[in-house]
């Protein structure tokens, strides 16, 4: 559901080596990175349900962070995207969950972010092939898909929420 | 125009007069208003990285960051250099890309996922291999990728692609699917036929669950990709010989949604059942995980995370650490 693209199912190019798990997570980290408008200080990310149990194995962790660091999925840094983290000082703590109660998909991941005196939630859903479905925003309900740079801008639309 | 089934899909190729490929173009410029010259300019930017994969991974043997893949692409090239291919060189060399490219993606590499980055293997595998053994030049074998995807359209927005939500017949088995229906296609097969390769394709797989050692895309993954080759060129050459599937393609990819929808969670990703939980299977994954640091700070509060493992269904709590 939700694909709307050639480019949905041919695609994303990315770093291994899972679409949902690594590209989709990137997408997730990187809508943080675009309503800010830069990287957060400090993140708490919450993994639930299949997030939570292979995030090591698929690179989620490393994807989510090298989201919020602004890079792109086939950018080759994520395979080393905490020590960039460290290297700007952002940061970040892990916790996994079973099934999230608020969106029914194995491939939730929730987002808590400052910068600054900015605070900002945003929960997501990596829904399969690399596509992402932002489902909240702070307290605002959303509906949209990432699964291409072009969708970002359906995130900065919700910079003033 | 928003193409939903095969059905869908085979009455708008007739009615226009064109092929499956021509018809996902059609569509992408009408959803999205791009030029169709630059829709094809992107597609060949993902087949040109797809072509590097391949490359890449055919020339290099080392082990991806866990240990438990690599250097099988290395091998598989050796023995058809060395002439006494059983299979035959479509489905051998076809075999070696696609193991290059799944072997790239276990070692973080730059892939394109086709659908998914699990099942990456499966087309670029099925194109290289056409490329070296036939006359298809390298836009013949982009129009391929838009076969694939307008298969892969249908299934998606139908089904799913994702092994967490329909287990490894909707990552291997769509990847499989779209693979036949475009072998057909580059080979000069109608529509109807692409349609009845790709039903072919998937019914072979369906059932397939997702149970990926220490929940990696390397084992059993990356030889799914490798003989879900075969099965598509399989599935392509009965459709060629006018063989039919017997169940219509959108009905086979409806039965794909309801096994997946009933299909364990442990089967589905979670690493939590199947080949995972084989003592092999769970050896590894002890040996991987008790290095990393985040796992280490967890067990740190919860120190019989493997313990809780004795049933096969290990529940995510087991895993949180303590919040206070
Ligand atoms: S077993 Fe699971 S992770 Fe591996 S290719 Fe199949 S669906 Fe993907």
């Amino acid at each position: 559901m939700g694909y709307n693209s050639c480019f949905d199912i041919i695609g994303p190019i990315m770093v291994g080596p899972s679409s949902s798990h690594t590209a989709g997570a990137v997408w997730i980290g990187r809508a943080v990175f675009e309503l800010l408008g830069e990287a957060p200080d400090r993140v708490e990310i919450t993994l639930y349900d299949s997030f939570a149990e292979t995030y090591q194995g698929h690179g989620t962790d490393k994807a989510l962070l090298g989201g919020l660091l602004g890079f792109d999925t086939e950018d080759v840094r994520i395979k080393h995207a905490y020590d960039h983290a460290e290297e700007i000082n952002l940061i970040h703590t892990f916790i996994l969950e079973e099934s999230c109660p608020e969106f029914n998909h194995p491939n939730v991941a929730i987002i808590k972010a400052e910068k600054g005196n900015k605070i900002l939630e945003v929960g997501g859903a990596s829904v399969g092939g690399g596509l992402s479905q932002i489902f909240r925003i702070n307290n605002i309900k959303v509906e949209f898909t990432i699964s291409t740079n072009e969708d970002l801008k359906k995130v900065v639309k919700y910079k003033n929420a | 125009m928003d193409i939903q089934s095969t059905r869908d899909l085979l009455d708008y190729c007739q009615r226009e007069n064109k092929s499956i490929a021509e018809a996902m173009i059609d569509q992408e410029h009408f959803k999205s208003g791009k030029p169709k010259q630059e829709i094809f300019d992107m597609m060949k930017e993902r087949l040109e990285k797809m072509q590097r994969a391949v490359n890449e991974g055919l020339e290099d043997a080392s082990e991806a960051p866990s240990g438990i893949s690599g250097g099988d692409a290395v091998k598989m090239r050796a023995y058809i250099d060395a002439g006494d291919v059983l299979s035959g060189s479509i489905i051998s060399d076809a075999m070696a890309c696609s193991m290059a490219t799944s072997e790239s993606n276990a070692r973080m590499g730059v892939i394109v996922a086709t659908p998914t980055a699990g099942a990456a293997g499966i087309l670029p595998g099925v194109l290289f291999s056409l490329h070296k053994n036939t006359d298809l030049d390298l836009d013949k074998l982009v129009m391929g990728l838009f076969t694939a995807s307008m298969l892969g359209y249908i299934i998606a927005n139908r089904s799913f692609i994702s092994g967490a939500a329909g287990g490894c017949q909707a990552e291997v088995g769509s990847a499989t699917a779209m693979a036949a229906g475009t072998i057909v296609e580059l080979k000069g097969g109608s529509p109807q036929q692409a349609v009845h390769a790709t039903a072919m394709a998937m019914k072979s797989l369906l059932g397939l669950v997702c149970d990926p050692v220490a929940g990696l895309v390397e084992v059993p993954c990356i030889k799914r990709n490798v003989i879900g080759t075969s099965i598509a060129f399989s599935a392509a050459d009965m459709a060629l010989a006018s063989i039919e599937s017997r169940i219509p393609c959108d009905e086979v990819i409806d039965t794909m949604y309801d096994i997946g929808k009933n299909m364990p969670r442990a089967l589905r990703e979670t690493a939590l059942g199947g080949l995972a939980i084989t003592p092999t299977g769970k050896q590894v994954k002890e040996r991987l995980f008790s290095k990393t640091k985040l796992v280490k700070q967890l067990k740190g509060e919860n120190s019989d995370e493997s313990q809780n493992n004795d049933n096969g269904i290990k529940t995510a709590s087991g895993v949180i650490p303590d919040r206070e």
